[in-house]
């Protein structure tokens, strides 16, 4: 792991202390519970620093992600591409680049990206601190209920000196507002690289967001996702995120119900082919009394992929009447598939009704029969069937756009 | 048209049927009845194509040879078993499921597919007949559906194949009696001299609503007893007693009168 400190961005505070940080503190294995699972020796070859200049032209990536309307901030190799963005704000919506919100307002952005040392979860994290100095910035005024989505789209091209860049995205919605911001994460070429993306949402009283994860970066790529949520009093966060590509692609999540009487709905599905290994790590921590949270999680294993769901839910002293749900379901298509699913409860608090469950199973054969009886070739009644488990995550999103997209990648046209 | 010889079937090692023989021609309808256990289902699932189970003797629709083909090769020669018990899939929509099977069947007849318009139309068409309201059309296949619901959908799914050969399965189990009208006039409708149907079931109510060309008592694996409506009448009175208690020395008697 090389982790070069040259200072190339004028956004180089905290940089030092974060790569102090990795220094002394090193970088996750196998033993570190939320990692276990993740392919130390290919994260030990990426190449962390500050953004690599692209050598190349940029890709066409029109055919790489959904076709949404609206504003649109795209970031490519760590930096945003303003060609390709469409930075049209409509009225209550400001949206800029992450460095120019950072040189213009340091001070504004300091509660997403100053963390004391305890407040930084891994090495991974303290490199995106380091050298996340770009990204997209989205702020939505008091009171504005935007009608078209928001669409943050990374693109990774990364050469023969394995770049992994960092990426910052920072989703603030005001006190009664409402949004949409879909998350795409794409890549070109089949050099090995990765992204290291963090994003930070803060939700005012009384806002809602619908916050979109796609990940489907090449198979030769290693996709890091960081969530970092904090509601505040009866805000609604709906998270949906699709974890399709990658050798191994990471999507975590930690968010904080911060204020009394706010409720976090996150779902996701994870699909894995050839030996890929899609990791879900996901917390929801009850800070304050009277809020609900729901986890729905499905996972399709094929092939020799391997998945994960670590799912953690923090009831702390205090969040009385705190309503928590978990589910994860799987479904393993392959012998050599595997799933690792783990639920962590921890309740300090009183009056609190927490439920969890996990399944593993394989396709329904009595389905698959009872289709074949019906004249549908097994081929096609085995597609129905894992689409069928996977759409029930998929319709949750509300943009169609998102999964006519979605069931395209999963291999089939109707939605 | 069907010509069942000789039919053996096990599962894990268990005999379950013993050489049964049926002739079925156009149009009619045969009702199979019989105690529990006496083979009716494995009968209905060795149509059908079910994997498991170790099966010897011929069957051909039509002369062609079923018992070679794929339960969807099956379908595709016509075959429609309404099971005992609907399967539930979740998360497939039972309309977006109707038109598949509709035209898979019809891509492996080689015949053009139906629009979703076109089909619209016809699922309407079935939908009338087995009284469903259209938005069962959106929800799971089964997925929820009451007893009835899911027997009313069976017919559904037979209205809209319009199959050549029709098992049911015990369609009538569960069913109180406004359901029970309602699945029979749909059979009913559906009755055709190019269609064929078997009737399965352990009780003679059904036949109240759909009268049979013949009916067959099914013992311990064989036809012991074949005969016309009547014989079901019987049956009701009397039980399956007497043709238990003919098994062994009677059998060979009791083949011969179902071959008849």
């Amino acid at each position: 792991m090389t982790a070069s400190p040259t200072a190339i961005d004028p956004v180089v505070t905290g940089r030092a202390a974060a790569l102090d940080w990795v220094e002394s503190s090193g970088y996750p294995t196998r033993r570190t519970e939320a990692w276990r699972y993740a392919p130390h020796k290919k994260l030990g070859e990426l190449s962390f620093g500050p953004p690599v200049t692209l050598t190349t032209n940029v890709p066409n990536i029109a055919e790489l992600m959904p076709d949404l309307d609206g504003p649109r901030i795209v970031v490519v190799n760590g930096v945003v591409d303003v060609d390709l963005s469409m930075m049209i704000s409509p009225a209550g919506l400001r949206l800029s680049s992450l460095l120019d919100a950072r040189r213009e307002q340091p001070d504004r952005l300091a509660v997403h990206f100053d963390r004391t040392d305890g407040q930084i979860s891994d090495a991974y994290m303290a490199l995106n601190l380091a050298f996340g100095g770009d990204g997209a910035v989205v702020r939505v005024d008091d009171g504005v209920k935007l009608d078209v989505p928001i669409h943050i789209v990374d693109v990774e091209v990364p050469d023969e000196t394995r770049n992994a860049s960092c990426t910052g995205v920072v989703i603030e919605l005001g006190v009664g507002s409402s949004a949409t911001v879909v998350e795409t994460r794409i890549g070109v070429g089949a050099e090995f690289g990765g992204s290291n993306i963090r994003t930070t949402i803060a939700l005012g009283e009384n806002s809602s967001l619908e916050h979109v994860l796609l990940q489907n970066v090449p198979s030769s790529h290693v996709h890091l996702s960081n969530i970092d949520v904090t509601q505040g009093a009866n805000s609604v966060l709906r998270a949906r995120s699709f974890n399709l590509g990658a050798l191994y692609g990471r999507v975590a999540y930690s968010v904080d119900l911060a204020g009394p009487g706010a409720h976090a709905d996150l779902s996701g599905l994870f699909f894995g082919f050839g030996d890929q290994v899609l990791d879900q790590q996901i917390n929801v921590i009850h800070s304050a009394a009277n809020c609900t949270s729901r986890q729905t999680y499905r996972g399709v294993l094929d092939d020799a992929s391997t998945g994960i769901f670590n799912g953690g839910i923090d009831v702390l002293r205090g969040a009385d009447g705190t309503d928590a749900e978990q589910s994860n379901k799987n479904l393993i298509l392959s012998d050599r598939a595997e799933v690792n699913t783990q639920p962590r409860l921890e309740i300090l608090a009183d009056e609190v009704a927490c439920k969890h469950g996990a399944t593993v199973g394989q396709l329904d054969e009595s389905a698959m029969y009872y289709m074949r009886s019906r004249g549908i070739p097994a081929v096609e009644a085995r597609r129905l069937l894992i689409n069928g488990f996977a759409d029930q995550v998929v319709d949750e999103v509300s943009l169609e756009a998102v999964r006519v997209w979605i069931a395209q990648r999963l291999g089939h046209e109707d939605v | 048209m069907l010509h069942v010889n000789n039919l053996t079937a096990a599962i894990g090692g268990k005999q379950i049927l013993n050489g049964l023989n049926l002739d079925v021609g156009a149009g009619e309808v045969h009702a199979i009845m019989g105690p529990n256990g006496s083979g009716k289902s494995t009968f209905a699932h060795s149509l059908a194509g079910r994997d498991g189970y170790d099966i010897t003797g011929d069957v051909t629709l039509d002369g062609a040879d079923l018992l070679d083909m794929e339960p969807e090769a099956r379908a595709a020669a016509g075959v429609f078993m309404g099971f005992q018990y609907p399967v539930e899939i979740p998360g497939v929509n039972n309309m977006y499921f109707l038109r598949t099977a509709l035209n898979s069947v019809r891509r492996a007849r080689g015949e053009t597919e139906v629009g979703a318009r076109d089909f619209l139309n016809v699922s309407k068409k079935a939908m009338d007949l087995v009284e469903m309201k259209e938005d069962f059309l959106y929800r799971s296949v089964n997925a929820g559906f009451s007893g009835g619901e899911k027997k009313r959908n069976e017919i559904l799914q037979m209205a809209i194949m319009e199959p050549r050969l029709a098992i049911l399965d015990e369609t009538d189990s569960g069913l109180d009696i406004d359901a029970l009208r309602i699945i029979a006039g749909g059979v009913n409708a559906l009755r055709s001299p190019e269609r064929s149907m078997i009737v399965i079931t352990h009780y003679q109510r059904l036949l109240d609503y759909i009268k049979p060309d013949f009916v067959h008592v099914l013992v311990d694996g064989r036809i012991v007893k074949s005969g016309d409506h009547t014989l079901a009448l019987h049956l009701e009175a009397n039980g399956y007693a007497d043709f238990e208690n003919e098994l062994g020395g009677a059998s060979e008697q009791s083949l011969a009168g179902a071959q008849s």
